[in-house]
């Protein structure tokens, strides 16, 4: 659903190229913890290549998800107290409203930063990649609390 | 052995980590300008495909458009036409023309196209089985529209000119003086001419065509009109920013130019390189 939502609404988006918010992480910051890490960051894999496949940008996305998958672990234990004991999917509901901000902005902007830096693959533009992922990320975290608060009520 | 083993144990997060990331660095290095796997790519029939049917809806909010376009293109091709029978009538070249079409068009429809990155790139409903190659032209009505890259059974992926690693060679319609034009990111209107020397007079409205030097395009397909000039003092080359001809927001229908004599060129310029 996230998926299809990123490709046939959020792909379009562009102001001058600038605002490119890629809310498919969602699915990601989504995750139960209770997961194995392996496991978790091979579905972040599979996610960020069918992410690939539909944008005509191999590698790009399968690196960023990746490394969100790989850091989300040990973000939410360490701003959770018992983070281990969570089985349900994260969402605002379930961790404190301070550390899911955190916990997503923190994640949103790497995963976003990998992208932009990826598919430029160039410094040529740096000063235009650091403000895609400025405006993409800040975006992108007002989508997600969106929806988390829209979810919650 | 046991302590490697350990070892492994204890960061086995991490090495499936570098191990993933490796791979992702991988596939993206080796497909970093342009996509080279037919399955990995919009050139996947079953990603083409959906793609084709968000397009179909998509299609109907700009039909009005479409069709005033084809309107028009239909009267100045019935104009050009009505201008030729005239000027052959009385030639005996008549022959001679029909027996040096040198390329054929092919019509294909755009079925996704990307905008907003450094590396666009757009994908059309024509493949391998349609006789479309790797490196053919592509072009619409109002321009030059990229080149062919990654070619699948049914579906291809073309490069459009706005992509940092196009290059296309144009002249100005008026003299004949050749350049190249390439895209410097971010603003998909406008596209940077270089190698202009500094001797040639350039007014704001030029039009720039393809030079027909490079096998891929005949000559005289518009591409760019001339928005800005300035040149340095003391600078040997204008530094010329154009307009695209070519919208990339509305872009639906395509042709594809098949050129006969493209392998023959291709090959005669590739062994003179050598």
């Amino acid at each position: 659903m996230a998926i299809a939502l990123q490709v046939l609404l959020f792909n379009r988006l562009s102001f001058y190229g600038l605002c490119h918010p890629q809310v498919y992480i969602l699915c990601l910051l989504m995750l139960p913890i209770a997961l194995r890490r392996e496991l978790e960051m091979l579905i972040g894999f599979a996610l960020g290549l069918v992410m690939d496949i539909l944008c005509n940008t191999l590698g790009v996305h399968i690196a960023a998800c990746v490394l969100v998958t790989f850091l989300r672990q040990p973000l939410l234990t360490s701003m959770v107290q018992n983070a281990e004991r969570l089985t349900t999917e994260i969402t605002m509901a379930t961790i404190p409203m301070a550390a899911y901000i955190r916990y997503a902005v923190i994640l949103i902007v790497a995963h976003q930063a990998m992208v932009s830096l990826l598919s430029a693959f160039s410094f040529h533009h740096l000063g235009w990649t650091f403000l895609q992922i400025i405006i993409s990320s800040a975006l992108c975290v007002g989508l997600i609390l969106g929806y988390n608060l829209l979810r919650s009520k | 052995m046991n302590s490697l083993l350990k070892f492994i144990q204890q960061y086995s997060n991490f090495l499936v980590f570098l191990i993933l990331e490796v791979v992702a660095f991988m596939l993206l290095a080796t497909n970093r300008e342009y996509p080279k796997s037919v399955f990995l790519s919009t050139a996947n029939r079953a990603v083409a495909k959906h793609y084709e049917r968000v397009n179909e809806v998509d299609q109907y909010f700009s039909l009005r458009e479409e069709n005033a376009r084809l309107y028009e293109e239909n009267i100045r091709l019935q104009n050009e036409l009505i201008a030729w029978r005239n000027h052959m009538e009385d030639s005996v070249e008549q022959t001679y023309l029909y027996a040096h079409l040198d390329y054929q068009l092919m019509p294909a429809k755009v079925v996704q196209v990307t905008t907003n990155r450094l590396h666009n790139t757009l994908t059309i409903n024509k493949g391998l089985r349609d006789s479309v190659y790797r490196g053919m032209g592509v072009f619409n009505d109002e321009g030059v529209v990229g080149i062919v890259s990654t070619v699948g059974q049914r579906f291809s992926v073309v490069i459009p000119i706005i992509h940092t690693k196009s290059r296309i060679s144009c002249m100005f319609a008026k003299n004949g003086y050749y350049g190249t034009i390439e895209w410097q990111g971010q603003d998909i209107r406008h596209v940077k001419v270089s190698d202009i020397p500094n001797h040639i007079a350039v007014n704001i409205g030029d039009t720039l065509v393809t030079s027909g030097l490079t096998p891929v395009f005949p000559a005289n397909i518009p591409v760019a009109v001339v928005e800005k000039d300035t040149l340095m003092a003391g600078a040997s080359y204008h530094q010329i920013t154009a307009s695209l001809l070519t919208d990339y927001k509305h872009l639906h229908y395509v042709y594809i130019i098949d050129n006969h004599a493209q392998v023959e060129q291709e090959n005669l310029q590739r062994e003179e390189r050598n």
